[in-house]
């Protein structure tokens, strides 16, 4: 049973609650804009939320989404416009503010500590709760938003550690909920949960809804847009695209909407014949990630696995590069079999890993860009241990040249770089290792500049003349489409569709991975 | 993207540069100061009161090169050291009728087993290096005492005192062993294969384990090498007391530990140098050597060294947060 | 049976059970260990370790940890010893006041400037250690006040004593905060998820800062009735106290990942590891054998709570699989 179908019996109940006519604004923005230095992150901007209405906010990566989220809770202040709660104008500095006004975000990343009750996660940081915490009047309201939600069953006494993470989002919104939120925000909800849990998910806003308080739901998943959305807002580059009821445009024309621009000219040209296949992947699986995913990836090819998050292709490709402990299947680099599970094993097989978590499992931060570059190739420049510096010295010198970095700086700490340039170092790594390699890269150009994403995609085609295989794992649709050779869509942890250049356009990847069972169809 | 590109430039610190010339511009201050006050006391600047100064430091100091390695690789500090310390020197004084290189040698693999297993715990599966020091310090402690009975032990022959002696002219050996072990250690910190993972695994340990260098390897060397530091100290020791008991490392954990971090070795992990080491425990020296001209009793130097200690870890903040 | 074991602040209660059996069989009903005498000697070292566990302990469970208890601990005593000849409870409050501001300082520091407690703590160890050693010109002082020093020890219903009373007294006030009200709810949810519990709007800093307070006045409350006790106050402890108190903190249910652990519970452990050294005592093993079962448990226990250690078991079972099936 799809999330779809479920969400639509959800819905069938309830029809009057879909008809029932916006009455009054609930929230409504007017002209807000915000830049950060010469980058305008949100363009005059205006929408009028009625109360009781639940609004889709669709848009590309960076279309300006979060900027305007965290306008609207006080975690940035606007440059310029105006907002209105309820009828009365107010500025927003601060996210207590935002709390006070009743306006609460549910983030992708949830707020809830694992080893508390539910009752005390509810409760957790509201202004309400007495010194002596334990009051059977927050019991009882707590108990009275799990049951407004449909959820019952979460035993307040439960530990949130053993609850699902479909129960942790009702949580999360009961929680919104007993701090008399009156506009709740989502933020692409749905991501990590299954298709029951959405169901639930769709019925608690629902229920929400029916109170009179208004939600904005973020998502990219065009069906559940339709399932829940009374009205869809379009972001696209900072500015709002239009504001459309959803009886009155298709799934064709939402996505036209989202798209419509033009690609730039920063996707290096292609420049190969049929290589050798150098990876074979069968039947890989990672618990809660990926299901039975197989592919083939030749030298000189970039294979691209375009997916929202938790689609999976973040598992896909920290699963070849050995980081993940639980993958199961089989592949073969070259002919011969990898076992997974060891980054150490995957690296002597010459696969390298790129990540888009700079800080976190990237760049050495704290050293210097000379040991950065060198950092993987030591072993080919070592007698018995000891390092010839003058050959890394060279090595080093000629790896700076080819990604773009002055010489006279590799002795500079690498956190004095750009993002953009030490995301370079990541992959000047990488470069000249010999004919063998297989490069993965989990989201390599996230939040990156366009310079140097220009740079980056062209380092990619070196590495293909080089004879690397690639594997690129991207939710950013442009660049899937600009860089890959194949491009393989997912949804929800399974493969949709295999496209090789050309095939593919936008419209059939948003499509494959916001709504697989419409594209079947 | 733009609105990530938005969040990215939003977070941009200070200019590192900047901060870093304010941390460098106090540490000059620091410095000057104290050679100002060094010149201004009378007595203090001849070759014979440094050198007695290095040579007080040399047992400090070998311990502290040890402590560097458990410093770089990300692991903090190991509050085990100073048992070691006691432990290779008993090895050491009992091993003697093996002749001075049997001895020696018996010293060093007792030093390298018994901090590579910690290393082993810690690096394999990530364990608390805290934690794991503690319950070595009391394993150590109890064992070594169950085993000698709470007993000192002594040399049955002179075979050690080679090492009392002094070397290049009029240099004690203690003051050049340390000076070696320094050379030794930042050699392969700064030359070896060994000595760069080091600096990453102690950097990024996930950016370490990404790239395909073996962290807990890495981590398991760098236990070995301080290991082998203390064990060293522990020969040192023996042979100038002519005796090991358990008495005989206490409190040298953090003495070592000053030193490493006095030095500008980052508690952090990846950022330091033996050669820091050995500036940190000349400093400690300096200071203390000070004090004594100036009248003041050893426990104000202790003090002292606590409040030095303290500053240094908040001053690496101006370095560090951005 | 299993959920017995689950439960955290039970475990070390069934642990007692277990060391209380072995120690009966080991003794062979020869009646050398199940005396008063035992039992108040057992207490008196609860008294000793545990207000040190019990600060540790709350500073673990946010997460963090204090390496300084040893060294204001030894400074408390000082304190309390010099100031408290006229009047004892004067020289306690000095003592614990004394703690609560070094430990304010210390928690400041790590909130103010985003330090790991790690680094601060141990600076605070050295600096209160080196203060110890000013104020007691590296000797021990005598307290004067004999009568003091009887009087915490004075058997209370045969087993307690004046000292064991106020440390139980304490661990009962902790209990009841950590269970019953929001700042204990508020500091569990710091350990749980730290980011997760600032943006539920918990005030962090605060509860930080306020934490390493109590921590430093709880070793200074232990350090300053020890030294009464023993009427006498010198610059040594540093790490003598650290080790017993992380380990009755660990063997009493707190996790080194935070968020988990009561009071009751270190109560708990505290008593396993005074048991375990009045037994050993009894049955005369030597005192060295204390040192290497309270190392093994720590070994064991940090082994426990080590990350990686799951992974490596499942790569085990990979490689098992891979080889015989």
């Amino acid at each position: 049973m799809t999330a779809a179908r479920l969400a639509t019996e959800a819905i069938t109940l309830e029809p009057l609650a879909r008809q029932s006519a916006p009455a009054t604004s609930m929230l409504s923005v007017a002209n807000l804009s915000k830049s950060f230095g010469p980058i305008a992150a949100l363009r005059d901007v205006s929408l009028d939320i009625a109360a009781g209405e639940i609004r889709g906010i669709c848009g590309e990566n960076g279309a300006g989404k979060s900027t305007l989220v965290k306008l609207l809770t006080g975690v940035y202040r606007p440059d310029g416009g105006s907002i209105t709660v309820a009828g009365r104008p107010c500025i927003i500095a601060t996210p207590r503010q935002a709390q006070e006004l009743g306006i609460a975000l549910v983030a992708q990343e949830l707020s809830l500590c694992p080893d508390l009750s539910v009752e005390d996660n509810i409760w957790l940081g509201s202004l309400q709760v007495p010194f002596l915490h334990k009051k059977p009047e927050l019991r009882r309201r707590a108990a009275e938003a799990l049951v407004l939600l449909g959820a019952e069953h979460i035993a307040l006494a439960a530990k949130v550690a053993s609850l699902s993470m479909g129960e942790r989002q009702l949580v999360e919104i009961a929680r919104m909920l007993t701090r008399d939120a009156r506009v709740l925000i989502l933020d692409e909800p749905t991501a990590t949960l299954s298709d029951v849990e959405i169901a639930r998910i769709f019925a608690a806003l629902l229920a929400v809804k029916r109170e009179g308080r208004s939600i904005i739901y973020i998502t990219h998943r065009l069906a559940e847009v339709y399932a829940i959305c009374d009205r869809v807002t379009v972001l696209r580059n900072g500015e709002l695209i239009a504001t459309v009821e959803l009886a009155d445009v298709d799934r064709a024309g939402l996505i036209e909407l989202m798209l419509g621009r033009p690609s730039d000219e920063m996707y290096p040209e292609e420049t190969r014949d049929e290589g050798p296949p150098a990876l074979v992947v069968e039947s890989l699986t990672v618990p809660g990630g990926i299901a039975d995913f197989s592919t083939i990836v030749r030298r000189g090819e970039i294979l691209c696995i375009a997916g929202q998050v938790g689609s999976g292709a973040t598992e896909i490709v920290t699963a070849l590069a050995g980081l993940a402990h639980d993958a199961t299947g089989r592949v073969a680099v070259d002919g011969r079999a990898l076992i997974l599970g060891s980054p150490l094993r995957a690296a002597r097989r010459g696969i390298m890993f790129v990540s888009g978590d700079r800080a976190g499992e990237g760049v050495f931060r704290r050293l210097s860009i000379f040991d950065n570059l060198v950092a993987t190739r030591l072993r080919d420049h070592a007698v018995f241990g000891f390092l010839r510096r003058g050959s890394l010295r060279t090595t080093a010198a000629a790896l700076a040249k080819k990604i773009g970095i002055d010489r006279r700086r590799v002795r500079a700490r690498a956190d004095a770089l750009s993002g953009g340039n030490q995301q370079k170092l990541a992959f000047g790594r990488c470069l000249d290792r010999g004919a063998g390699g297989i490069l993965v890269m989990n989201e390599p150009t996230r939040g990156i500049d366009v310079g140097a994403r220009a740079e980056i995609y062209r380092l990619m085609r070196e590495f293909c003349a080089a004879g690397y295989a690639l594997v690129l794992a991207s939710s950013d649709l442009e660049e899937v489409l600009g860089v890959g050779d194949v491009v393989i869509t997912l949804y929800r942890g399974r493969q949709v569709g295999r496209y090789r250049r050309g095939e593919a356009t936008m419209h059939r990847i948003v499509a494959d991975i916001t709504h697989p069972v419409e594209a079947a169809t | 993207m733009t609105d990530q590109t938005a969040r990215i430039t939003w977070q941009l610190p200070l200019p590192h540069s900047r901060r870093g010339r304010v941390l460098v511009g106090i540490r000059l201050v620091a410095v000057l100061a104290l050679v100002a006050i060094a010149i201004g006391t009378p007595g203090f600047l001849t070759a014979v009161s440094l050198f007695s100064l290095m040579n007080t430091m040399s047992f400090i100091g070998c311990v502290a090169v040890g402590m560097t390695f458990i410093t770089l690789s990300g692991n903090i500090l190991s509050f085990a050291l100073g048992a070691t310390l006691s432990v290779t020197a008993i090895v050491f004084v009992t091993a003697q009728p093996l002749g001075l290189a049997g001895a020696m040698l018996a010293a060093f693999v007792a030093g390298a087993v018994l901090t590579g297993v910690q290393g082993w715990v810690i690096g394999n599966f990530r364990a608390n290096p805290i934690i794991v020091s503690m319950a070595a310090l009391a394993l150590i402690t109890g064992v070594a005492t169950f085993v000698s009975g709470g007993q000192g032990v002594y040399p049955e022959d002179a075979t050690a005192d080679v090492l009392k002696g002094r070397i290049f002219g009029n240099i004690p050996i203690p003051l050049a062993g340390f000076l070696v072990t320094i050379a030794i250690a930042q050699a392969v910190l700064s030359f070896t294969r060994f000595g760069r993972n080091l600096h990453m695994v102690g950097s990024n340990w996930r950016a370490a384990l990404a790239a395909g260098i073996a962290p807990a390897r890495t981590i398991v060397g760098a236990y070995v090498a301080a290991g082998l530091c203390t064990a060293f100290a522990g020969v040192l020791m023996a042979a100038r007391y002519s005796s090991g008991d358990m008495s005989l490392g206490l409190g040298y954990d953090y003495s070592a530990i000053s030193a490493v971090l006095v030095g500008g070795t980052a508690i952090q992990g990846g950022e330091g140098s033996a050669f820091r080491s050995l500036i940190g425990a000349f400093i400690i020296a300096v200071c203390q050597g000070l004090l004594v001209l100036h009248g003041f009793s050893t426990q104000v130097q202790y003090l002292a060294i606590g409040i030095i200690v303290l500053l240094v870890i908040m001053l690496q903040t101006l370095a560090d947060e951005y | 049976m299993k959920p017995l074991l689950a439960d955290r602040t039970l475990r070390p209660f069934l642990l007692l059970i277990v060391i209380v059996a072995a120690i009966w069989l080991l003794d062979g009903g020869q009646g050398r260990f199940f005396t008063a005498a035992t039992a108040f000697s057992v207490l008196q070292q609860f008294a000793t370790v545990g207000p040190i566990a019990l600060g540790l302990g709350l500073t673990m469970i946010i997460r963090e940890f204090d390496l300084s208890v040893g060294g204001m601990m030894s400074l408390a005593g000082c304190v309390a010893v010099l100031s408290g000849v006229g009047s004892p409870p004067l020289g306690i409050a000095a003592a614990v006041l004394a703690g609560g501001i070094a430990g304010l300082c210390q928690g400041g520091i790590m909130v103010r400037l985003r330090l790991g407690s790690i680094g601060v703590t141990l600076g605070g160890l050295l600096t209160f250690g080196g203060i110890a050693y000013v104020v007691t010109g590296n000797l021990s002082i005598a307290y004067p006040r004999m009568d003091i020093a009887m009087a915490v020890n004075q058997k209370i219903l045969g087993v307690l004593s004046l000292r064991s009373l106020i440390a139980l007294a304490a661990f009962l006030i902790a209990a009841f905060v950590m269970a019953r009200t929001r700042i204990g709810r508020d500091v569990y949810a710091i350990g749980s998820d730290r980011r997760a519990a600032l943006v539920a709007g918990v005030p962090v800093g605060r509860i930080v800062v306020g934490i390493f307070a109590l921590s430093g006045m709880l070793a200074a409350l232990g350090g300053s009735l020890l030294s009464y006790s023993l009427a006498t106050a010198s610059g040594v402890a540093l790490t003598d106290a650290l080790v017993p108190a992380t380990a009755a903190a660990i063997i009493g249910g707190v996790s080194l990942t935070g968020g988990k652990g009561t009071p009751i519970g270190i109560i708990g452990g505290v008593l396993v590891l005074s048991l375990l050294r009045a037994g050993l005592n009894a049955i005369g093993t030597q005192p060295s054998v204390q040192d290497i079962v309270t190392g093994g448990v720590l070994l064991i226990v940090a082994l426990a709570d080590a990350p990686d250690l799951s992974r490596r078991l499942f790569a085990v079972q990979v490689y098992r699989k891979r080889a015989f099936g």
